[in-house]
């Protein structure tokens, strides 16, 4: 018995074991049980080690402080749903209106302003980043494996109610290697991701009305990588890499061209 | 912000799984105080994606989000860790390869008669990949497709990492308790 088919069938002894397969599986497994003696070791050895865990390392009790916690949190979320009391009865006079007026527009434009410049753009940014850093480091980037966006557009089609921008760039110098969900401020994220040597490129793309990216893609570091933001077409994306920023950059033009390309080519079909 | 339906259906269909949520959270975390931080934090994402969104397997769902929140608690607080613990290389070569079925495999009563000490530190020495596919396994009873989903890993793949985390386990566990 080679290697491969070794694991393969450890891998379904153990979906037995997990009580994951079905009524035929089991049947097979079963034979395959009563006639191998290693295979019936291996499955005490399993057992024994899922009673040892349910001994030891059993599903614990939330303390009792962390669940007050909890309920608090869902009480003042919905407090601040009340509606502000009422403070005044009299009709202000005109010159007061207007004068408070004033005031909540240059308010009003300031706090958009400093909205817009620092929490809407970055509140969600970091999740980007630690989405591209997680790929990396446990090795699996992708969930769909394809460098092919035939391929890749359909899988993201089938699990997210989007029609997600996919473009080739490999003759730009970077091949797509496939996508990847992300879960971004609990929302489900499409995440296309490219190769360019031996680094990735991370492009998510977001609801627009999430975050407040600027038209022109505009660069910042989080967490010590570059990430490009940018907004267009009804869509927003934020661009993660460990790459150098300019060829971050490069990247960024370089989608962006295609992604135009694309929806002057198929305007009729592509997208909402 | 949050309406007073979502507040409910959190009462309801997410309140009941916190136990859930904060042992995967202590044990990829490794602390019962850190593990706090992360389920508050996942429930207050819990709570604000309750609006309008249609869950269809709360427990699941809420673990998915317990696991991301870990994910970013330890990014932000022990980097290092997520690096090391996460063993990148280890999990990447080891993830397809079962151990090469072993000389000799110790005894399932060896298995059995270890501590609770030693038991709680052969998990904490799994790379992180194994040990959320154990976790979410053995603690949790979370199924293949739920963990899958959990944790963005091609079924596959999760599958390898379970045994392979099993078979991390009973080689230290067979072998400590001599």
């Amino acid at each position: 018995m080679s290697g491969d088919e070794k694991q393969d069938r450890a891998l379904f002894l153990q979906a037995d074991f997990d009580m994951e397969l079905d009524a035929a599986g089991a049947l097979e497994a079963e034979r395959l049980l009563s006639a191998d003696s290693s295979a019936n070791d291996e499955r005490a050895r399993l057992e024994a080690l899922r009673r040892t865990l349910r001994r030891h390392a059993a599903r614990e009790t939330a303390p009792a402080a962390l669940r007050a916690r909890v309920l608090a949190q869902i009480d003042s979320a919905n407090a601040q749903t009340a509606p502000a009391p009422r403070y005044r009865s009299s009709p202000p006079s005109w010159r007061v209106f207007g004068a408070s007026m004033a005031a909540t527009i240059v308010v009003t434009l300031g706090l958009q302003r400093l909205v817009g410049e620092f929490t809407a753009p970055d509140r969600l940014t970091p999740s980007i980043v630690v989405g591209h850093m997680r790929g990396q480091i446990s090795g699996q980037p992708v969930d769909v494996a394809s460098s092919d966006r035939h391929t890749v557009k359909p899988w993201l089609a089938g699990k997210l109610p989007l029609a997600v921008t996919v473009v080739d760039l490999a003759a730009e110098g970077f091949p797509l290697a496939g996508a990847r969900i992300d879960i971004v401020g609990s929302a489900a994220v499409p995440t296309l991701v490219y190769k360019r040597r031996e680094h990735l490129v991370s492009v998510a793309e977001l609801r627009p009305e999430l975050v407040n990216y600027p038209e022109a893609p505009s660069r910042r570091l989080v967490e010590g990588y570059p990430v490009v933001v940018w907004k267009e077409n009804h869509r927003a994306y934020a661009a993660v890499s460990d790459l150098p920023p300019a060829e971050l950059e490069a990247f960024v033009g370089a989608f962006r061209q295609a992604a135009a390309k694309m929806r002057s080519d198929a305007a009729p079909n592509d997208g909402r | 912000m949050t309406s007073d339906h979502a507040r409910r259906r959190f009462a309801e269909a997410i309140l009941p799984h916190l136990d859930d949520a904060y042992s995967l959270a202590r044990w990829l975390t490794g602390d019962g105080t850190d593990a706090e931080d992360v389920v508050q934090d996942a429930c207050l994402r819990a709570l604000s994606a309750l609006d309008g969104a249609e869950v269809e397997h709360p427990r699941a769902w809420l673990l998915a989000i317990t696991r991301n929140a870990a994910f970013s608690w330890l990014t932000k607080n022990r980097p290092r860790d997520l690096v090391l613990a996460g063993g990148a290389e280890d999990a990447e070569t080891h993830d397809g390869a079962l151990p090469q079925c072993a000389e000799a495999s110790p005894e399932a009563a060896l298995i059995e008669a270890a501590d609770r000490r030693s038991v709680e530190a052969a998990i904490a020495a799994l790379p992180i990949p194994f040990r959320e596919a154990l976790v979410m396994r053995e603690v949790n009873g979370l199924s293949y497709r739920e963990i899958a989903s959990a944790t963005g890993a091609p079924i596959g793949t999760v599958m390898s990492r379970l045994a392979r985390a099993r078979a991390l386990l009973i080689e230290k566990l067979g072998s400590a308790s001599q």
